[in-house]
């Protein structure tokens, strides 16, 4: 990416940035409360990490919903790893196993609530124009997989409803053995398996693709009332 | 935080004639991330640990057979008649023959193991009589067990718990929970060895013997051969009807015991309560394999509908307007000059 320039087309230098970032500039550009909260961010070496050229459009939390979906891919591949670990007894008996399974089920609920959301603002602003619908066919993938793990969770989760359902969907989605009889809904080990070890890559492997055409392609042009037909 | 947006009909000082956001280039400093991070990660604790989520328990063989005898013994009946949910989907399940797997083979293994048999309501049985009646229904010919099991299936029906139908476990929205077991020891009929049989399968499920059995048959299918005798007993889908979780009762959107479930799965209920053949799984699947299509290719593609976002406007209320003055702050002058020009650049997205 190109380095932020000044109107005459000059390079901001490190002292520009160091005037430019210190607390009385911010607290001028963005007022105080947002300037203290904010300060971490500015603390070397972490500034790098943080700092980013966005169009001023873009600075809005609308724009960080797919960010916020994968903070919840992480929340859950954090906890399903243990979970996995410590198994379905464990998740089911022990008070913190019970916890952490709560936790997994409200990310899960945070996940599919962030994504609609994305979804939604990814279609309001037009973003899925031109070369963009490869992401947008990258991100319906994503979510349709999210589904698919939303019911092989469902029936991994060793409880009353995973034994109902195994058997319900079994009798209406499954009407042919797979792979040698090993897949089935009430077969609780291949369920386990295909949602910790089958789909979450899948999954990420979309996610970091997702990412790199976001970063690839750049943020779409705004629409306005004024916006080309061509661009629509 | 200064993330506001302003409404973009507002008055400011230098009106603009079009809703078009600036395209100035900022510095957008991630520092939201690990804030809304850190909120999002205690929101979601204090969910997990107020609200919890969906855990009830599951049922065993051992459990449901004490709690209703009944309804095992009609399952059992039937999977030698081949009326039970399992034999119609033998196939599918890989099982091979319900009537072998559920019954037969579970009373061979036990053989050995087994003293005097003393249900209530059914007479005693020696192991002798257990050997006798394996022996008998080996020997016969298929369609005489045939015979045996569907003679005393119909038997079963006649004395139908609570005086209501004792309908098959797969008869959807029966909720029906089985004969009256009190009265299955008094029924007279040409059961052959049938009867001996399903006492001798009661007892071992009510001791928890057919579980660890059906188990240690099929190592690499936790709970499957389990789940699937199971859901041939009739107390999971009278359980289920009770609880409004079947299909005409939207129960892919419910779980039992919790008020939370699985709400984004609404659109694919509506396809299989409501739209023609979705309660069918091949209807279910190409409902929405059609409405994904949609989201696919007729949004982002078809002219007039993928220009619906420009139309609606509502990107009006995503993108980020400037306060009044905002953009003519010294700071922002001396950051990046006054050039208002698009740079196509990466993001958070």
């Amino acid at each position: 990416m190109d380095a932020p320039t000044h109107a005459a087309g000059n390079v901001i230098t490190a002292e520009d940035e160091a005037q430019v970032d210190s607390l009385k500039t911010r607290v001028a550009e963005h007022g105080r409360l947002r300037s203290i909260l904010e300060s971490f961010a500015y603390i070397r070496p972490f500034g790098g990490m943080f700092g980013k050229i966005v169009p001023f459009y873009a600075e809005s939390y609308w724009y960080a919903l797919g960010g916020l979906t994968f903070l919840m891919f992480l929340f859950l591949t954090a906890s399903g790893v243990i979970l996995s670990l410590l198994g379905p007894f464990w998740w089911l008996t022990n008070p913190v196993g019970e916890f952490l399974k709560s936790f997994h089920y409200w990310s899960a609920q945070g996940f599919f609530f962030f994504a609609l959301l994305h979804l939604f603002r990814v279609w309001a602003t037009g973003s899925f124009r031109g070369r963009r619908i490869f992401n947008w066919w990258i991100g319906i993938a994503i979510f349709a997989l999210g589904m698919g793990e939303n019911l092989f969770g469902l029936l991994a989760r060793g409880d009353w409803e995973s034994q109902f359902v195994s058997m319900h969907s079994d009798n209406m989605l499954f009407i042919q053995p797979f792979f040698f009889n090993l897949f089935g809904p009430a077969n609780f080990t291949a369920d386990l398996a295909i949602h910790i070890a089958v789909l979450p890559v899948v999954i990420f492997a979309l996610i970091l693709a997702h990412i790199v055409l976001v970063r690839q392609f750049g943020m779409s042009k705004p629409l306005s009332s004024t916006t080309e037909k061509s661009h629509g | 935080m200064t993330d506001s947006q302003s409404n973009p009909l507002a008055p400011t000082p230098n009106p603009v004639k079009t809703d078009a956001p600036p395209e100035r280039l900022v510095r957008h400093v991630f520092w939201k991330y690990p804030i809304i991070s850190v909120v999002l990660m205690a929101l979601v604790a204090v969910l997990a640990a107020t609200i919890g989520s969906p855990n009830y328990p599951k049922d065993t063989i051992a459990g449901v057979t004490k709690d209703n005898p009944g309804g095992a013994v009609m399952a059992f009946t039937q999977e030698l008649d081949g009326t039970a949910t399992s034999s119609g989907n033998a196939q599918e399940f890989g099982t091979g023959d319900p009537g072998q797997v559920f019954v037969l083979n579970p009373v061979r293994a036990a053989v050995p193991l087994l003293g005097p048999i003393t249900l209530a309501n059914f007479p005693t049985l020696q192991v002798s009589d257990v050997q006798q009646a394996v022996t008998a229904y080996d020997s016969a010919s298929s369609d005489q067990r045939m015979t045996w099991a569907s003679t005393y299936d119909t038997a079963l029906g006649t004395i139908p718990a609570g005086g209501g139908a004792a309908a098959g476990a797969g008869e959807m929205g029966a909720g029906s929970v089985g004969p009256d077991f009190a009265k299955v020891g008094s029924l007279k009929g040409d059961f052959g060895p049938v009867p001996v049989l399903v006492e001798a399968d009661v007892q071992l499920a009510q001791t928890g013997y057919l579980e660890q059995n059906l188990q240690s048959v099929d190592p690499g299918h936790s709970y499957h051969l389990v789940n699937i005798w199971l859901y041939d007993h009739p107390n999971m889908l009278a359980t289920a009807v009770d609880q409004g979780l079947t299909d005409d009762q939207w129960g892919m959107v419910k779980e039992r015991g919790f008020s939370v479930g699985p709400w984004y799965l609404t659109i694919p209920s509506v396809f299989h309560v409501y739209f023609p053949g979705g309660a069918t799984g091949q209807g279910f699947v190409l409902w929405n394999l059609g409405f994904t299509l949609i989201l696919l290719f007729v949004i982002p593609l078809v002219p007039g509908v993928r220009n619906l976002p420009r139309i609606l406007k509502l990107y009006r209320f995503i993108y980020r307007y400037p306060t009044p003055g905002e953009l003519d702050k010294p700071a922002f002058k001396e950051r990046y000059g006054g050039t208002h020009g698009h740079r196509d650049v990466g993001g958070a997205d």
